[in-house]
C-alpha cells in the first residue's frame, strides 16, 4: 500500500487570477446585482406569478442575506408595470345597519374623487337644507299645520267652554289640568254660596259638571291622535322640502357616476337618509353640558358629524398607481395585514365607526404582490392565522382581534369582506419551509412554488463576473470606493473560502456587501481611491481579530499546558482531534486530546462522552461505527475479550459530530497495537464500518487551528494534518498556512483509508492480510490481532478458573 | 320746522312697569318684553303673581274634580296640593322674573296676591304705569283672540297697556303706529319714537278721509323734527273702518303695534282691531 504525498501548496488554496478580468476596477462596471447562478429559483418564481390559479403561491426558500428578496423584487419590478391597475376600494356607511359598513368598487382613481365629491356634497347641503327650512314658505306652510292643530284644540275647548258658559259653568285651568266649577258674575261660587242653593239645584250642576267633564275626558283623548297626524303632517313636508332641496345635487353626483351602478345605489340609500335625517343639517344650539365636557360644540360638531356620517373612507387609493402594486410589509402583524378597526376614546368609552376602518398590506397589495419574511410573519400572534384564511376564502374580511379575543368589551364593527386577488410570497429560511410542509397541512396547498435559492455559486468566469458586478453595484448605491481587480480577486476568495470550498463561492450576499463595506473603510483609512487587495485583507484579519479573544484564550492556555496538547513526542492510545468551536459569528479550529484505553472486556468500545451524556448523537454514532470496525476486522475469528474507552480531554462542554472518529480509531488501534501515535499530527476525518476515511467540515478552520498552535510554539517541519482526502476541494487555507507548507515547514495529508492514516501516524506499517489470513507480524493489524488473542486467552482462563473455584 | 310733537313727548318715559305672570308662554314673553322696556326706559320692574282665587274656591266644593292632563282622568283636587302647586309656580315666576331682570340690569320687585285673576293685576298697575299682559293666559281655549285679564284690562280702559305674545320683541324690530293726526296718534307716535332703536324702521300707517289728507299728512310729518334721522316709511290706508286696518297689519307682519284709543276711529273699532290681530300691542 502506498502512502499518500502530503498536498502541494497549490491544493491547499484556489487563487483568483486579477489577470483574468478585463475591467480595471469595478467602476468600469455596471447593472443592477445580478443573481447568478440561480436558474432553477427564478424559474420556480416565473412560474408562480404566471399562474393565475389559487394557491400557487410562492416560498422563497434560502439562507438570509442571499438577496432573495432583491432577485425577487427584480423579477416583479419587470412584470408588475405591465399588470392592469387594480380597482380602488372604500367602505361606506351602511345606513340600515350601521354595524356592516359596505365595501364600494370603483375603478382606479375614483374613490379619492367620489370621497372629495361627498365632502363637497355635505358642505353644499349645509348650506341648501337650512335655507330651504328657514325659507317663508316652508315656515309658513309649518306654521300653517301647527295652527290647524292648535285651533282645532282650540275650538274643542271653546265650544266646551261655552257650552258650559250657557249653564254658568266656568272651566278653569288647574296647575295640573282642568276644572269646572258654577260661577255667577265671572266668579266661582263660593261653597257657601253654593251649599245655600237647593238640593235640586245643586244635583242639576253636579250632573251638568259630570257631563262637561266627560265631554272634557273625550276632547282630551282625542289630542294626541291629532297631535300624531299634525306631526305625520310636519314629516310629510320636512321631506318634500328636504327632497326638493337635495335633488339636483344628488342628480349631479349620479351623473358623474352613471357609469358606476354600486355606487348609484349607494347615492341613492345616501340620498334617503339625507331626506330622512334633514334635520342633522339644521344649525343647533350647542348643547352646554357639552361644552363643559369639552366636546366640540355646534356647529363644528354637527359638521364633524355629518362628514363622518357621509364620509367615503378610502381603503384603497390607486389614482398614482402604475401596473399592479408589489408591497413588502415590514411588520406583519396580523392587523397590518388584513387591516383593523380602530376606536376613539370618549368620556372612557371606546367608540368606533366604518371611518375607523384601516386598510392591511392585503387591501393594499390586492390585485398584485405581497412580500412577507416567513419568520416575522410566524412571529406575529394570529398573522399566520389570519393570512391563510384570507389566502382560502379569497376574501379580506377585518376582525378586531381585541373584540375577537373580548380583550376590549364593546361595539365593533364587521365590515362586508373585500374579494381577494393576490399572489403572495413568502421568503423565509429552508427549514421554516420544510417545517412548514411537515406540520401544517394548509401550507402546501396554499404555497404550491417553493423558489429554492442556492446558497453557493460556481467558482468560474461567471461566478467571478457576477461578483465584481455585486462589488461594483454596492459600491455605487453605498457611495463606496471602486474595487481594483486584485481586490475583487481577494473577495472572491474570501467568498469561496466562506463556503468552505475551493469550487465555489458564497452566494451570501450580506457577507459579501459587509466585506465591501469594510475594504472600504481601511483603503479610506489608507486615503485610497481605490480599494485594494491589501484593504480586503486587512478587513478580513480585522474582523478574524475581533471575535478571536475566546480562540486566544484557549491557545494561550495550551500554550501554558493547562490544557493539554503534545506537538513533539509519540505516545501510544493518544492523538490530537481537532475540533470547531462557533462562537458568535466566526468559526475557529483547535486540537483536543483524544485518549483511547483498553482492559479485558467483553468487546464494548466505552464513549465516555455519551456515559456522561455530554456527546451528541452523532458522536456517539461515529464510535458506534469505528466499533463496527474493529468488530469485523479483528473479531471475525475469535470474539473482542476487550473493553475500550474513548474520551475527549478536558473537554467540558460536551462535543458532537463525527469528525473525530477516524482520530478515536487510530487511538484505538495504538492502544490495542501499542504502537506510538506522532503527536506532531493532528487528524480529522468520520470513519464507516469499512475503515473508509469521509469528508468532514470546517476543514480550513480546523487546520489553521493546529498550525496556529504548532506556529506558537516553533514549526519543526514535521507537523501536520491529516484530513479526508474528500475534502481537499474545500481547502481555502490562510496565506500563512500555505506559505508554511510552500517551505516545508506544515504538511496536509489526504487519507482515503484508516490504514494509511494509521502507517503515517506511526510510522508502522498497517499491514494487509495474507493469503492465509494473517496479518503480518511487526504490522499494526498484526500487533493488534495478537494483543486481542492474547486477551482472549487471558479472558478464557481466567473464566475457567473462575469456574473452577465456583465448583 | 313745524312741531306737532312737543319736545317733551319725544321721550315717552313709563316709569314704573307692571307685568303679570303666570308661567305661560305668553306671560314669558311679556317678561321679556317688561324687562327690555324697562332697560331702555330705566324704569322699575314689578312681577304680579295671582293666586286665582276661583281655584280655591272650586277646590272647596264638594264635587270638584279635575281632569289631569296626561291621563285625561277625573280626579278628586286636593285642596293642599292645590295650594302647594300654585306656591311652586309662584316661585317659578319669581325665579323667572329674577332672571330676565338680572339679565337687563333693571330694578325689580315681586307680589303675590290672592283674588280674582284680572282685577287684582289691573289694580297692580295704577294711574300711569305700564301694564304688560300676555295676549292670553293658560287656558287652551283662549289662543287665538284675548284672554280674560287681557279683556278686563281693554274693556276698562287701562293705558298704558301692552299685550304680548310669543314670537316678539318690544325693543328689537321694527314698529308699526296707526296715525290719523288726532291727539291720540300724537302720543302714539311719540310713544314710538322713545322705543325705536337705531336701524329699525318706523312705519307709520296713516288714515285720512282722503288721500290728498293722508299725502298732507306725510309731508307734514316729514317736516317733524322728531323725525328727521329716523328709518320712516310711510303707508297710507282710508279712514274708514278697522276691518281694511286688521287686514293690512297682518299683511305687514311689522312687528309692535302701537296706537291710542283716542283717534279718529272708534274706540270699539280699536278694540275690536286690538282683539282681532294677532300682533303685540301697546296701546297708550
Amino acid at each position: 500500500m502506498s502512502l499518500p504525498e502530503k498536498l502541494s501548496p497549490e491544493k491547499l488554496y484556489k487563487t483568483c487570477n486579477p489577470g483574468e478580468f478585463s475591467f480595471r476596477s469595478t467602476a468600469d462596471l455596471d447593472g443592477p446585482i445580478k443573481a447568478t447562478g440561480q436558474e432553477r429559483a427564478f424559474e420556480a418564481i416565473a412560474f408562480s406569478m404566471g399562474i393565475k390559479h389559487d394557491g400557487f403561491n410562492l416560498f422563497a426558500l434560502g439562507p438570509n442575506g442571499t438577496g432573495k428578496q432583491t432577485a425577487i423584487m427584480q423579477f416583479l419590478a419587470t412584470i408588475a408595470p405591465l399588470a392592469p391597475v387594480p380597482s380602488d376600494w372604500c367602505y361606506v356607511n351602511n345606513f340600515k345597519q350601521p354595524r356592516h359598513p359596505g365595501a364600494l368598487k370603483l375603478p382606479p382613481g375614483k374613490a379619492s374623487t367620489l370621497s372629495r365629491d361627498m365632502e363637497h356634497l355635505v358642505e353644499a347641503l349645509l348650506t341648501v337644507i337650512p335655507s330651504a327650512f328657514s325659507s317663508e314658505e316652508y315656515q309658513v306652510e309649518e306654521k300653517n299645520i301647527r295652527e290647524k292643530f292648535q285651533e282645532h284644540q282650540a275650538e274643542a275647548f271653546e265650544d266646551l267652554e261655552k257650552k258650559a258658559a250657557e249653564q254658568h259653568i266656568a272651566l278653569i285651568r288647574t296647575p295640573a289640568g282642568f276644572a269646572f266649577a258654577p260661577e255667577k258674575n265671572g266668579e266661582v261660587l263660593k261653597p257657601e254660596e253654593f251649599m245655600s242653593l237647593n238640593k235640586k239645584e245643586r244635583e242639576a250642576i253636579e250632573k251638568e259638571i259630570t257631563n262637561l267633564k266627560s265631554a272634557m275626558q273625550l276632547i282630551m283623548v282625542q289630542i294626541p291622535k291629532w297631535q300624531r297626524e299634525t306631526q305625520e303632517k310636519i314629516n310629510e313636508l320636512n321631506r318634500n322640502i328636504a327632497n326638493f332641496a337635495v335633488k339636483p345635487l344628488m342628480a349631479e353626483l349620479k351623473n358623474s357616476y352613471a357609469s358606476l351602478s354600486e355606487v348609484i345605489e349607494y347615492i341613492e340609500t345616501l340620498e334617503n337618509d339625507i331626506i330622512e335625517n334633514f334635520d342633522q343639517f339644521l344649525e343647533k344650539e350647542p348643547d352646554p353640558r357639552e361644552m363643559l365636557l369639552g366636546l366640540p360644540a355646534g356647529k363644528f360638531q354637527q359638521k364633524g358629524a355629518l362628514l363622518n356620517r357621509y364620509r367615503i373612507n378610502v381603503i384603497v387609493d390607486n389614482s398614482k398607481s402604475e401596473g399592479a402594486p408589489v408591497v413588502y410589509e415590514d411588520k406583519p402583524a396580523c392587523q397590518n395585514l388584513v387591516g383593523d378597526i380602530e376606536h376613539i376614546s370618549q368620556m372612557g368609552t371606546l367608540l368606533t365607526d366604518f371611518t375607523l376602518i384601516k386598510p392591511g398590506a392585503l387591501h393594499r397589495a390586492n390585485g398584485g404582490y405581497l412580500l412577507i419574511d416567513a419568520r416575522r410573519l410566524l412571529l406575529e400572534p394570529l398573522a399566520y392565522e389570519a393570512l391563510k384564511k384570507a389566502l382560502r376564502t379569497r376574501q379580506i374580511r377585518i376582525e378586531s382581534l381585541a373584540q375577537l379575543y373580548s380583550l376590549v368589551s364593546t361595539v365593533s364593527l364587521e365590515p362586508e369582506p373585500i374579494p381577494l386577488d393576490i399572489k403572495v410570497i413568502l421568503i423565509g429560511e429552508r427549514q421554516l419551509y420544510y417545517l412548514l410542509n411537515v406540520y401544517d397541512p394548509d401550507f402546501s396547498e396554499l404555497f404550491k412554488v417553493a423558489a429554492d435559492f442556492e446558497d453557493e455559486l460556481p467558482f468560474d468566469g461567471d461566478g467571478k463576473l457576477a461578483y465584481a458586478r455585486i462589488i461594483s453595484a454596492i459600491a455605487k448605491t453605498d457611495k463606496l470606493r471602486h474595487f481594483d481587480r486584485g481586490a475583487v480577486a481577494r473577495v472572491i476568495e474570501q467568498g469561496s473560502r466562506i463556503t468552505g470550498d475551493s469550487t465555489k463561492l458564497s452566494a451570501h450576499l450580506q457577507s459579501i456587501s459587509d466585506l465591501v463595506r469594510e475594504a472600504d473603510y481601511y483603503a479610506a483609512s489608507a486615503k485610497r481611491k481605490l480599494v485594494k487587495a491589501a484593504d480586503v485583507q486587512k478587513a478580513i484579519d480585522a474582523r478574524v481579530l475581533r471575535s478571536s479573544r475566546i480562540q486566544e484564550k484557549i491557545r494561550e492556555a495550551t500554550l501554558k499546558n493547562s490544557i493539554l496538547i503534545d506537538t513533539e513526542s509519540e505516545k501510544v492510545g493518544q492523538i490530537n482531534g481537532l475540533a470547531i468551536y462557533s462562537p458568535g459569528g466566526q468559526s475557529f479550529g483547535h486540537p483536543g486530546r483524544i485518549t483511547a484505553r483498553i482492559r479485558l472486556g467483553k468487546g464494548e468500545v466505552i464513549d465516555i462522552e455519551r456515559e456522561v451524556e455530554m456527546g451528541g448523537p452523532i458522536h456517539s454514532k461515529g464510535v458506534l461505527i469505528l466499533s463496527g470496525f474493529l468488530g469485523a476486522r479483528f473479531a471475525i475469528d475469535q470474539p473482542l475479550s476487550l473493553s475500550a474507552s474513548l474520551v475527549f480531554e478536558q473537554s467540558y462542554s460536551g462535543v458532537e459530530g463525527d469528525s473525530a472518529s477516524s482520530a478515536e480509531l487510530y487511538a484505538l488501534l495504538s492502544a490495542l497495537s501499542g504502537v506510538h501515535i506522532r503527536q506532531w499530527f493532528a487528524v480529522t476525518g468520520s470513519v464507516n464500518q469499512f475503515g473508509q476515511v469521509q469528508a468532514i467540515g470546517g476543514v480550513n478552520e480546523k487546520i489553521e487551528g493546529f498550525f496556529d498552535l504548532c506556529n506558537a510554539r516553533g514549526l519543526s517541519g514535521k507537523q501536520g494534518v491529516l484530513i479526508p482526502a474528500s475534502n481537499v476541494d474545500n481547502l481555502m487555507l490562510r496565506s500563512d498556512v500555505v506559505n508554511a507548507a510552500k517551505k516545508g515547514r506544515f504538511s496536509i495529508y489526504p487519507v482515503t483509508h484508516i490504514d494509511e492514516g494509521i502507517e503515517l501516524l506511526t510510522g508502522v506499517p498497517a499491514g494487509v492480510l495474507d493469503k492465509s489470513g494473517n496479518y503480518p507480524p511487526g504490522t499494526v493489524n498484526g500487533m493488534v490481532v495478537a494483543k486481542l488473542k492474547e486477551m482472549a486467552e487471558k479472558i478464557r482462563k481466567f473464566t475457567a478458573s473462575s469456574s473452577n473455584d465456583e465448583d | 320746522m313745524k312741531l306737532l310733537i312737543p319736545p317733551e313727548e319725544h321721550n315717552i318715559l313709563f316709569r314704573h312697569i307692571t307685568v303679570a305672570l303666570d308661567c305661560s308662554a305668553h306671560s314669558n314673553a311679556s317678561l321679556n318684553a317688561a324687562a327690555e322696556l324697562a332697560r331702555l326706559m330705566q324704569a322699575d320692574l314689578t312681577g304680579i303673581f295671582v293666586e286665582d282665587i276661583n281655584l280655591f274656591r272650586m277646590a272647596d266644593l264638594p264635587f270638584s274634580h279635575e281632569i289631569r292632563m296626561y291621563t285625561a282622568e277625573p280626579e278628586k283636587i286636593d285642596t293642599v296640593q292645590l295650594e302647594r302647586s300654585v306656591k311652586l309656580q309662584a316661585r317659578e315666576a319669581e325665579s323667572s322674573l329674577q332672571r330676565v331682570a338680572g339679565e337687563c340690569n333693571v330694578e325689580y320687585s315681586f307680589r303675590v296676591c290672592r283674588g280674582v285673576v284680572p282685577t287684582e293685576v289691573i289694580a297692580a298697575a295704577p294711574d300711569e304705569d305700564l301694564l304688560v299682559l300676555g295676549r292670553s293666559g293658560r287656558s287652551p281655549s283662549c289662543r287665538k283672540g284675548l284672554g280674560s285679564t287681557a279683556r278686563r284690562a281693554l274693556a276698562e280702559g287701562k293705558k298704558p297697556l301692552l299685550l304680548m305674545r310669543p314670537g316678539f320683541s318690544a325693543s328689537e324690530g321694527s314698529l308699526l303706529v296707526l296715525y290719523d293726526g288726532s291727539e291720540g296718534a300724537h302720543l302714539a307716535l311719540s310713544t314710538a319714537i322713545s322705543l325705536k332703536k337705531s336701524g329699525n324702521t318706523l312705519h307709520l300707517l296713516l288714515l285720512a278721509e282722503s288721500y290728498e289728507e293722508s299725502l298732507e299728512m306725510e309731508r307734514e310729518l316729514k317736516q317733524e323734527r322728531a323725525l328727521t334721522n329716523i328709518a320712516v316709511e310711510f303707508h297710507h290706508l282710508p279712514l274708514n273702518n278697522g276691518k281694511t286696518v286688521v287686514r293690512y297689519i297682518r299683511m305687514a307682519a311689522s312687528g309692535l303695534l302701537i296706537l291710542s284709543d283716542r283717534m279718529k276711529l272708534s274706540r270699539e273699532s280699536v278694540h275690536d282691531l286690538v282683539r282681532e290681530i294677532d300682533y303685540p300691542v301697546l296701546l297708550v
